[in-house]
């Protein structure tokens, strides 16, 4: 069937930004990587034999050479161990293959006015997102926020930027004024905004009340998977039955079945991995579907949803 | 290809457009099956495929220095044939880089490229054309990247910039039409572009296409056919000229019928470039005469069945009213009713 669609790279360098955030420069030996627009991610595969982990990431830079590849990986508390696994194992020269690389979250090369909105890890798309919005001479601004402890490490990470254009903040983005701020944006602003779930939805409501029409609002979730009570996926077309572990997707109990189940992001945010689901219930854990698919409960996104039912049917 | 250097095509009257037993059997005939209904019949555009129009990334053939001619024709009558929002400007570097990569990777023999970081030099052996400039700095070409590149490749491009869920028609150029217009879809959206086509909508098949080409990959090309029919080998049928091409329509006889009546297949591309996430739809147009198609058994005794057949709506909304029933008795008696395999290869 088609060819594995990637490439193959290692780790070259590992920098500690803060106790939780790291940065990975991965390199590729020959060819080079394509280039990426702003906003992309790639998914990650590594691992140490044992297992194998797949875990989507913003690419924050591409090399101007093309060789090498950044990104920022976070240790996440609930992490069911791919981030665990980089920041404990991740050395240079460990092998990383870089599947997919997309973009949900491109800029809107129309806009007149970019605001940017980002909490913690969620910084990194817009680090791509600044290089380019300043080589075009664009009109934008970054409000980051983040703990105090943390304030020089993105400090530091921003030091090249305009900084006339980016402000750090440790106070809660309600504290600061950011909704006065967004109440004072011309109606043809753009804002994108990217970090953990409290502030996303922070903003979300912020801008609605605002009056932001919603095509002109952008977000990027960062999903991490998360595990679950067991059941078991029964393929309707051939009858065959997969155990679903508690610390595992739905969609890496079929692939490690061998099972041909679509995916890309990996994270709930594209919709590639929907499966209709002919019996059982879904859990579902995305941010594609629409309520009327959710209530409907024929449809699942294998990557990050679960079954509130024993058993799930699939048209697999 | 054959190495052919010199124009000996001329895609208007006095037509002269002639198909070696080679490119005959190349064509990508459009029809798998004995009917033939609208539908997205998209696969992945792998190299290789049932025929041989489709085993490179870009198809190049025996009539690439008389179509660029014709292009260079068309465009110098009208210069709004080909036009791109300033906000392209990274797909239309991003189009050069595929369509030079490309062609001289696939056709060694005609097309060289060497890259020392940006600075690049481009020779195209069929059109005498040797170039160096520097990647990314426009000033450097002699005209806008998107423009160079597309004036030396067969077919039609369009540009499409993703935002709000859509796809937005954002660039092109447009030369080989099948009475569409770019100037007319600029700045359109998929749906608004795609209205006119009769029953495609009400079968949801244009809410799943462009989810589907939302989600398009960079590395992962996809190709469709389409097709329709052409009276005379006519590249140029856009609505502008109607009143050209308009009444060729009404000249086809039983005499002339093999002669004068064109299938036309659209060989259609989509890639997702890298740096502006954009999409490319590249839209390679054949033209094969019905003389030529009764040369290969499997094709006419198809073409025969599938016109016969054809819904009356769909063969209206392709223009083919006036001549299809002449086209169909004409290919009757070399139909003997024998079951043909399915795929659309020769055999
Ligand atoms: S792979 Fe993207 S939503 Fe599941």
């Amino acid at each position: 069937m088609a060819e594995r669609m990637g490439f193959p790279a290692f780790i070259e360098r590992v920098e500690g930004l803060t106790p939780t955030l790291r940065r990975f420069v991965l390199r590729k030996e020959k060819q080079i990587f394509p280039p990426v627009s702003p906003g992309s991610y790639a998914a990650l595969e590594f691992g140490d034999g044992e297992k194998v982990y797949k875990n989507a990431y913003s690419i924050v830079e591409r090399s101007e050479d093309g060789r090498e590849l950044t990104v920022i990986v976070r240790l996440a508390p609930q992490s069911r161990g791919g981030s665990r696994f980089l920041h404990e194992k991740g050395r240079s020269g460990l092998p990383v293959w870089v599947g997919s690389v997309a973009n949900l979250f491109p800029i809107v090369k129309t806009a007149r006015r970019h605001l940017l909105l980002s909490a913690g890890i969620g910084i990194t798309p817009f680090l791509s997102y600044l290089r380019k919005l300043r080589s075009i001479g664009a009109d934008y601004t970054l409000h980051h926020f983040c703990r105090a402890e943390e304030r020089s490490a993105f400090e530091a990470l921003l030091a090249e930027q305009d900084q006339a254009r980016v402000s750090v903040h440790t106070a809660l983005p309600s504290e600061v004024g950011l909704a006065d701020w967004l109440q004072d944006e011309a109606i043809a602003t753009h804002v994108y905004f990217c970090g953990p779930e409290g502030f996303m939805k922070w903003v979300e409501e912020t801008t609605h009340r605002c009056g932001f029409a919603p095509g002109k609002v952008h977000s990027e979730h960062f999903f991490v998977p998360e595990g679950g009570r067991p059941f078991e996926v029964i393929l309707a077309r051939s009858g065959r039955k997969i155990a679903v572990k508690a610390d595992e997707t739905l969609l890496e109990a079929l692939e490690q079945a061998d099972v041909d189940a679509p995916c890309m992001c990996r994270g709930g945010a594209c919709g590639a991995c929907a499966v209709t689901v002919l019996d059982g219930q879904p859990d579902h854990r995305d941010h594609v579907l629409t309520e009327a698919e959710r209530a409907s409960g024929n449809v699942i996104l294998t990557c990050v949803s679960r079954a509130k039912t024993d058993t799930l049917t699939l048209d697999l | 290809m054959s190495g052919q250097t010199h124009v000996r095509d001329s895609y208007r009257p006095p037509f002269h457009v002639e198909n070696s037993a080679e490119t005959i059997l190349r064509f990508p005939f459009p029809f798998p099956e004995d009917s033939y209904m609208y539908s997205m019949n998209v696969e992945p555009h792998v190299r290789g495929g049932p025929v041989d129009a489709m085993s490179h990334t870009f198809d190049v053939d025996e009539h690439y220095v008389g179509e660029c001619a014709e292009k260079a024709r068309i465009l110098a009558e009208d210069p709004k044939r080909c036009m791109v929002l300033p906000h392209m400007r990274d797909a239309e570097w991003d189009f050069l880089e595929l369509g030079m990569d490309s062609l001289s990777t696939d056709y060694p023999e005609h097309f060289t490229l060497k890259k020392e970081g940006n600075d690049w030099l481009w020779e195209n052996h069929l059109l005498n054309i040797s170039q160096s400039f520097v990647f990314g700095d426009e000033a450097t070409l002699p005209q806008a990247p998107f423009e160079y590149m597309a004036r030396q490749m067969q077919g039609d491009f369009t540009l499409h910039d993703q935002r709000e869920n859509d796809l937005w028609m954002d660039g092109g150029m447009v030369t080989s039409q099948a009475d569409w217009s770019l100037k007319f879809d600029m700045g359109m959206s998929f749906r608004q572009w795609h209205a006119p086509v009769p029953k495609a909508s009400e079968m949801g098949i244009f809410d799943r296409g462009l989810r589907f080409l939302l989600m398009l990959q960079y590395g992962r090309p996809v190709r469709r056919l389409n097709w329709t029919m052409t009276i005379n080998p006519r590249l140029d049928t856009s609505p502008e000229n109607y009143m050209i091409w308009g009444e060729d329509r009404a000249s086809v006889t039983p005499e002339n019928v093999a002669e004068k009546v064109h299938l036309r297949v659209e060989l259609q591309t989509l890639y997702r470039l890298p740096r502006s996430n954009a999409i490319l739809f590249a839209i390679r147009c054949y033209l094969l005469p019905i003389k030529d198609i009764m040369t290969v058994p499997k094709w006419r005794k198809r073409l025969h069945r599938v016109l016969r057949d054809l819904d009356p709506a769909l063969a209206s909304y392709k223009g083919l009213d006036l001549y299809r029933s002449t086209v169909v008795e004409f290919l009757r008696p070399y139909d003997d009713g024998a079951s043909l395999s399915t795929g659309i290869q020769p055999v």
